[in-house]
């Protein structure tokens, strides 16, 4: 049988990911071509017409100041945010592979924040800096807890951080923890041999052995953080006085609040390609640091 | 031979479930008409109700049941809490809207002539003074009035002052401060409340300054113009000093901008503060308190000559429109319309929107004796033609920017000059909706 024909390649194609390929068209690549097409318009969200207007949402896009402060709010909060994930989860993760007694109750522990939703977590949190650390404050008299830290600009950014790191942090450290598993004994013990210290062994053999795993972690909190919207929704609704609006929650506004479906949409085109240069980026240069044993 | 056999398994159940997504998109329309006919038996008229009040949503849904039954025509009751304009957009894309939706007036002016039919020959009409035209057509049918202004605590006043609590007393904020300090001295330390969401800061008080002008489209204007100069309105400034007696008599003073509403509606309720600006929709969130006896709603305190202080403002709140697509078919239309006339003229119906929802009516034709007490001093003040009426033409974006702007005076961020100052940029950048 010929197996070198384009006739024989595209049904070997159609029946392997021909199902997977018309799918993915259908709930991605076409929504997104069609998501493309309204940022031409100047659609309200509900009406039968939708004039065409060439650019004139990528020209409101650069004229609306607060976007691109909610733009660099995100940055901010990313790049503090996925360093402190990382960390925490990394830390975690060495600890509950160093061979402690019941590490795998604790594994399942660590992990259980990122099973409750974000929605749920983000109420959660709020009583917690609203009701709780204010009460513990007062009856302390611990000044910097006894106001909400929700309510200063600031304070409501370190909230947010708070809880993605704990959100997140268990989650990552699954991954790192697969990462340890998987560096050979044979390696380790050749350190031992060689005189490296617990610290030394894991920074000159662990992490270089490990570094797939950084690279997934970081593109998967990369991204979450960019597209942050459940967590700022319901532990900070952007307040207070919409200091802490981020990206994504930017972008819902403007679509659907002020009803400016179009610049919403150009909008979210601009996140999504800052989101994604950043993340492809950051998979090449990962990727480049990989070594194999 | 095995591997084949789960190959072929996997492909077909992929394969299986592919189509089952695709069918049913298609099927969707039809399969929502469907709905409606499964609890019927009637005449097979099945009519869908989009709901934006959630306190009124459970007593909706029974009376559907019962309407439904009697009528032989379907009544479905959807609610959403999404924003009302984006849940009636995904419905729209969809090709699927409700039959009878109903939204916030100003959504009345973008939606209408584009998706509502016109109602100007409805027998309702005549009975109220608070439906919505656009271009000359009735297209909204108002559900209720409501109105914002003070809300109090009688009972929690009278156990401190010893005498009887006459709201028309304490018109001005000099009265009004007066009798918070004898409330302070008689032991409510803090005996005001303010709630910090941008909704209610700039949505339904600081619209107040502008709704209070002696002509209200000429300020707009104005402010639009960048020709307000609201550091020096009279208006704005009766009301920021009445606001800035409440922030100093704040419970929450404090923390002002942390404060949960549904603390700060506990506290009212309970009696723990006397006052807090409201509207008569905050009783459904009192009433599940321990709430004291005497409640009421009364006009804000201001230092001024030009009667604004004895009236609240409200009017007309929520609107019912009919949709005019294809999607919709003249019988459905037509039960929609039984429909809005049978909460006028029917007995049943006024029970329902009196007794049932509680709500203050917007027609003359219909009593309502048994209202709860914020929704009485409501309905006391439009009987008396008190209420001055709702500016229905905010940009959407206004209640969100302002509202910061308002909070941040709040926080004590800014002052009064820096608050007047970024009102007026925001209204440089932006327009009213057109009417």
């Amino acid at each position: 049988m010929n197996t070198n024909t384009a006739s024989y390649k595209c049904k070997q194609y159609m029946m392997f990911a021909g199902v997977t390929t018309v799918v993915f068209a259908a709930v991605v690549i076409v929504p997104f071509l069609y998501g493309l097409y309204l940022t031409f318009t100047s659609w309200d969200g509900v009406s039968k017409s939708k004039p065409f207007v060439a650019l004139a949402n990528y020209a409101a896009t650069f004229a609306d100041s607060a976007y691109w402060q909610a733009l660099g709010r995100t940055v901010i909060y990313s790049v503090i945010a996925v360093i402190l994930v990382n960390v925490v989860a990394f830390i975690l993760a060495f600890l509950v592979t160093s061979g402690v007694k019941g590490q795998n109750f604790f594994r399942a522990g660590f992990f259980i924040p990122n099973l409750i939703g974000g929605i749920v977590l983000g109420y959660i949190w709020k009583f917690v800096f609203n009701r709780a650390f204010v009460a513990l404050g007062e009856s302390l008299s611990v000044g910097a807890l006894s106001t909400s830290w929700l309510s200063t600009t600031n304070g409501a950014m370190l909230c947010l951080i708070i809880v993605s790191v704990w959100q997140y942090a268990g989650y990552m450290m699954l991954i790192y923890v697969a990462g340890f598993m998987s560096v050979s004994a044979d390696v380790l013990e050749a350190a031992k041999i060689d005189g490296c210290t617990n610290l030394q062994t894991i920074w000159n053999i662990s992490v270089p052995l490990m570094v797939s795993s950084f690279v997934q972690c970081l593109f998967l909190t990369i991204t979450r953080c960019f597209m942050v919207y459940d967590v700022n929704l319901s532990l900070t609704k952007g307040e207070p006085f919409n200091s802490s609006v981020m990206a994504a929650m930017h972008v819902y506004n403007q679509a659907f609040t002020y009803k400016n479906y179009g610049t919403g949409q150009a909008e979210a085109l601009i996140l999504f390609v800052v989101c994604a240069v950043v993340g492809v980026l950051q998979v090449y240069v990962g990727k480049k640091a990989e070594v194999s044993a | 031979m095995k591997k084949k056999l789960l190959a072929t398994m996997l492909v077909t159940a992929m394969a299986v479930s592919a189509t089952a997504c695709g069918g049913g998109g298609s099927d969707a329309p039809a399969s929502s008409d469907g709905e409606g006919g499964g609890s019927s038996g009637g005449s097979g008229t099945a009519i869908t109700i989009f709901n934006s009040k959630s306190e009124i949503q459970d007593q909706f849904v029974q009376m559907a049941e019962k309407y439904s039954a009697e009528k032989g025509v379907d009544v479905e009751v959807y609610y959403s809490n999404d924003t009302v304009a984006a849940h009636l957009a995904t419905r729209y894309s969809a090709n699927d809207p409700y039959t009878l939706s109903m939204v916030d007036a100003k959504d009345i002016y973008s939606l209408g002539p584009e998706h509502a039919i016109d109602l100007s020959d409805q027998e309702w009409v005549q009975n109220t003074d608070y439906a919505i035209s656009v271009d000359g057509k009735v297209m909204g049918f108002p559900v209720c009035i409501e109105a914002r202004g003070l809300m109090y605590n009688a009972t929690a006043i009278e156990a401190i002052t010893g005498e009887e609590f006459k709201p028309e007393d304490y018109a001005t904020v000099d009265a009004f401060q007066g009798l918070l300090d004898k409330l302070v001295a008689g032991g409510m330390e803090t005996p005001t409340g303010i709630m910090k969401e941008d909704w209610s800061l700039a949505g339904h008080f600081l619209s107040e300054t502008y709704e209070e002008q002696p002509d209200v489209e000429a300020y707009i204007t104005q402010l639009h113009e960048g020709t307000a100069d609201l550091i020096n309105n009279e208006k704005f400034n009766a009301k920021m000093d009445y606001f800035d007696t409440m922030m100093k008599y704040n419970f929450a003073a404090g923390s002002a901008i942390a404060t949960e509403r549904e603390v700060a509606e506990q506290k009212l309720a309970e009696g723990e503060i006397a006052f807090m600006f409201g509207g008569n929709w905050d009783w459904s969130m009192l009433s599940a308190y321990d709430y004291s006896e005497k409640m009421g709603m009364m006009a804000v305190p201001q230092n001024t000559s030009d009667g604004t202080n004895a009236k609240m403002e409200g009017g007309g709140s929520k609107y019912f429109f009919i949709d005019s697509s294809e999607s919709t078919s003249e019988e459905q239309r037509q039960a929609a319309k039984d429909f809005l006339n049978w909460l006028v003229l029917d007995e049943e119906g006024n029970k329902f929107l009196t007794e049932d929802c509680n709500l203050v009516p917007a027609y003359s034709n219909i009593s309502a004796e048994a209202l709860d007490p914020l929704s009485t001093s409501v309905k006391t003040f439009a009987d008396a033609g008190n209420l001055i009426p709702n500016y229905d033409y905010l940009p959407d974006d206004h209640y969100s920017i302002c509202g910061a702007s308002m909070q941040k005076y709040l926080a004590g961020q800014i002052d009064r000059a820096g608050l007047a100052t970024e009102i007026e940029n925001y209204w440089k950048s932006t327009a009213p909706v057109e009417h």
